[in-house]
């Protein structure tokens, strides 16, 4: 994938991500909407390409404003991914040469290895998680669980003491899937499965559309980097 | 300037630390009084805040993939709560009352002309050995319902 293709499908993906994330607000408080539906139009307009420069900026000022409208993010790490993409893209918006532009994307990349790999390391330096015991723990009491059915899968220790470990050894190999081409749109797939997993059991929705967001510079990067050298 | 950065900073240079540890997970329970008198007794009529469904169908699941502001709140509200716990302020005891009185006006649920005011308690679990166990562990200021609300 080329530098203008990734970055044209990044804002396409950031842009319906962040559509479906203010609608979500329409009908909560004034306030609110005074954010999320300015967020909507501007998404819109990201998505067909309009002014991506100035749209790319008003968005991220946007952020700052819901950063303080929320003392912080609304949803967690979904949050800070839509920041730290938007962050990229007006560096890459904004740099004045080529290399430049490439850094602040390949940042982006980076940032997306990292956030499989040092996932999975906080858990794998953790003895509840190589016992199994802290997926238990996240399905028995924690305020994850998207029903009450779920909670059930604590009684299944085993299944997911597999889970666990199949989570973390994920997790950590994922940088070496970028080494082929093959091995990277697999290790893609596996992961965008996980994130729809997880919005299914836990209702992490918006976790899903904003990291394939992210995608598109992994591919870049294996491309411009490492598959090229 | 300096609280945008505080804000801004774990999300340009993020830690990537998800779920290293299971914490203490908390729960938001409420109380509807008729006065703005705190109840004397724990066991009242404290009502857990928007409990999650019984089960939900993959369908149900594939829908909220696309249209799921209630759990999102929801999981906002967790935040809020950790917040008040670990450094306490009154902007989250703002937004978690602010939501439970706009949630039951929508609602109608339990609200009737003697019902005044509203107080909502945190409520600990977490795994002692093999046992669960919860502890209360902070109570909110008492609201008046009347409370304009921006919705």
């Amino acid at each position: 994938m080329n530098f203008d293709d990734a970055v044209r499908l990044t804002e396409i993906l950031l842009g319906f991500a962040f559509a479906q994330q203010s609608i979500e607000h329409f009908n909560r408080f004034a306030d609110e909407r005074r954010l999320f539906i300015p967020r909507f139009v501007l998404a819109i307009l990201l998505m067909i390409g309009f002014q991506t420069t100035w749209v790319a900026i008003l968005l991220f000022l946007l952020g700052l404003a819901m950063l303080c409208r929320f003392q912080g993010p609304y949803n967690g790490g979904s949050d800070r991914m839509s920041l730290l993409i938007l962050f990229c893209l007006c560096l890459v918006y904004i740099a004045p040469t080529q290399r430049w532009q490439e850094m602040a994307f390949g940042y982006l990349a980076l940032q997306l290895v990292f956030s499989y790999f040092f996932a999975g390391w906080v858990k794998i330096i953790n003895p509840e998680w190589r016992s199994g015991r802290a997926l238990c723990d996240v399905f028995q009491f924690s305020t994850y669980p998207a029903s009450e059915s779920l909670r059930q899968w604590s009684k299944s220790p085993r299944v997911l003491f597999v889970m666990a470990w199949g989570v973390m050894i994920f997790e950590l190999i994922f940088p070496l899937l970028l080494l082929s081409h093959i091995s990277l749109i697999i290790a893609l797939i596996i992961a965008a499965i996980f994130h729809f997993a997880n919005a299914c059991l836990f209702g992490l929705n918006r976790f899903f559309w904003i990291w394939i967001a992210a995608y598109p510079s992994i591919l870049w990067f294996q491309a411009r980097f490492i598959m090229a050298g | 300037m300096r609280h945008i950065l505080k804000l801004l900073l774990p999300a340009v240079i993020p830690s990537w630390r998800f779920f290293d540890v299971i914490a203490p997970s908390p729960r938001i329970q409420f109380v509807l009084l008729n006065s703005a008198i705190a109840p004397v007794d724990e066991k009242g009529e404290w009502r857990e805040f928007r409990p999650r469904p019984a089960h939900l169908s993959f369908l149900q699941m594939l829908g909220r993939m696309f249209w799921n502001p209630e759990r999102n709140e929801s999981l906002f509200l967790v935040s809020c709560a950790e917040r008040l716990l670990q450094q306490p302020t009154q902007h989250s005891e703002d937004e978690i009352l602010k939501r439970i009185i706009a949630e039951l006006k929508a609602n109608h649920s339990g609200v009737t002309e003697a019902t005044t005011h509203l107080q909502f308690r945190l409520l600990l679990v977490q795994r002692q050995d093999s046992r669960l166990q919860q502890h209360i562990v902070f109570h909110s200021r008492i609201q008046p319902l009347s409370v304009q609300d921006e919705t």
